[in-house]
């Protein structure tokens, strides 16, 4: 039934857009995101797709325009990358808090300065306690199939939150790789058209975003956290659900590659897992054993499921991707989150982090076998001996 | 993994204090009274009806609508509920017939020392 194409991250995307039958599209230019809009602004013109496509003025217009699109209604798709994703930012927590599935389709890019234009994952990673949904691709068929599991997830009445699905810029959105695209009917049979429970209409009334009292922001924020309680069993039912109906074998959460009997481990998110998988194999190969860990929801983040499958191992180092300077360990975000979720555990595994692929450089075989000695060192010790690992910038 | 792991829990938001679902609302037709916002007003515009000559300056004037005309009685009339208290009425009134009075000069004044927020 499906059919197979070379696509680009960003073909790939706009190929699920079109199947999920998107009714409003707002687009402002920034590379690498840009070729999502440019194939979905032509499958307008060409008829393919019967969409409303609107120029925003910015990205925070963008934003604006899916929030009123999705108030009446409408399945609503954006998406942007680097600054252009930090523009926005006054909007994220309208969108979430005002429960609007839109999506928002990312490929990274650096913010400035200096305005590198290579992938990293800063940008999205800044949005992450906005009360989206977010969670990164690690190929052009994963990018096709998160748009899909997006809009499933966001949009069950159970839940109604935005979803920001990201891909790497360049090595995911501008290298192509097969993909399966799926038929019209299995995208129906996943994903139902999307119902807004109180949509603006002439024939009933209601007001949207009004002022609330200060006494009624506390128990607003309960209710948007008790939905994120809620969330991973919602994200298990979906996956569950896409695995069957379009062949797949997704885990919900994480991916786990040779992790069953692994002494050190990998944890990461995004294009550079597909490298890490092939580090993973030549480290086995000359004897080591080593595994993999990818994170394919950064929000809601899988305590459980992190402390349940990464508990055996003796060391396991993050592949960080975004910054976060003066933060607990002066690297980057991941290795704060998996710390916490492996605390509880009677015996922890030893943790630290790689600073690595930043500003849209690649992170080589090499860097992975760095890394590999380094976890190995620290296993040796039994202990940590330093927090964050600059890749490139080490002894 | 010997010791079980702690447990999100569960939030209770009490039924009298839930938000309805995004803050979304039934639209109102002449005010909505799930969301007061006056709340924050330190002074009220107090009304001389001998003064006032019914232009409708004032009704004008008011970004929150809250002045209005009481057909029966020929007079303006104030809503409490809404007026912030920022005093463009007073200011725009041609006839001064608007004063701004201390909140706290009132029995119904807004409880906001009592009750910060």
């Amino acid at each position: 039934m499906a059919d197979e194409k070379m696509l680009t991250g960003c073909s790939a995307a706009a190929q699920a857009l079109k199947l999920a039958e998107v009714e409003v599209i707002c687009s402002y230019p920034i590379r690498p995101y840009t070729a999502i809009m440019m194939e979905l602004a032509k499958m307008v013109a060409n008829g393919e797709l019967d969409a409303e496509f609107v120029h925003g003025e910015g990205e925070h217009a963008q934003l604006s325009v899916v929030l009123g699109a999705s108030a009446c209604g409408a399945r609503a798709v954006t998406g942007s990358a680097g600054v252009g994703v930090t523009y926005a930012f006054e909007l994220y927590s309208p969108l979430a808090g005002g429960r609007y599935p839109v999506q928002m389709t990312i490929a990274d890019r650096t913010l400035d300065p200096p305005g590198d234009f290579g992938s990293e994952h800063t940008d999205a990673m800044s949005v992450r306690d906005q009360g989206w949904i977010i969670g990164w691709a690690s190929t052009p068929q994963e990018v096709f199939d998160n748009t899909l599991m997006g809009y499933r997830i966001g949009e069950d009445p159970r839940i109604m939150l935005p979803q920001m699905t990201c891909q790497d810029g360049y090595f995911i959105s501008h290298i192509p790789d097969k993909v399966k695209v799926a038929s019209l009917s299995q995208v129906k049979e996943f994903l139902p058209p999307y119902s807004a429970p109180h949509p603006i209409s002439t024939t009933c009334p209601v007001s949207h975003g009004p002022q609330i009292r200060p006494d009624q922001g506390a128990p607003m924020d309960a209710q948007r956290a008790e939905t994120f309680l809620e969330l991973p069993g919602v994200i298990k039912e979906a996956t569950k659900d896409f695995n069957r109906i379009f062949g797949r074998n997704y885990d919900p959460f994480l991916e786990k590659y040779r992790l069953e009997d692994a002494e050190i481990a990998f944890f990461i998110q995004g294009a550079h897992s597909n490298t890490c998988r092939m580090a993973v194999d030549a480290l086995r190969k000359q004897g080591v054993k080593a595994g993999m860990s990818r994170l394919r929801w950064v929000r809601p983040w899988p305590t459980t499921e992190i402390a349940e499958s990464l508990g055996h191992v003796k060391a396991i180092g993050t592949i960080e991707t975004s910054t976060s300077y003066g933060g607990a360990m002066r690297g980057g975000n991941l290795i704060h989150e998996l710390r916490a979720s492996l605390y509880d555990l009677d015996e922890r595994p030893l943790t630290t982090s790689f600073m690595a692929g930043l500003g849209g450089e690649t992170v080589w075989l090499e860097d992975f076998e760095f890394m590999a000695k380094v976890l190995l060192q620290t296993v040796k010790d039994k202990r940590t001996s330093k927090y964050v690992y600059w890749i490139g910038f080490e002894d | 993994m010997s010791k079980k792991l702690p447990e999100f829990g569960k939030i209770n938001v009490p039924h009298d204090r839930s938000v309805p679902f995004g803050a979304i609302t039934p639209a109102p037709v002449h005010q909505q009274d799930l969301f007061k916002t006056s709340n924050w007003r330190i002074v009220r515009p107090v009304i001389d009806n001998d003064k006032c000559t019914r232009c409708l300056t004032c009704y004008i004037a008011c970004p929150d609508s809250c002045w209005s005309f009481n057909d029966e009685e020929e007079v303006m009339e104030w809503n409490a509920g809404f007026c912030k208290g920022c005093q463009i009425c007073i200011h725009e009134c041609p006839s001064d017939a608007l004063s701004a009075v201390p909140e706290l000069d009132f029995a119904d004044g807004v409880d906001r020392l009592e009750k910060p927020f």
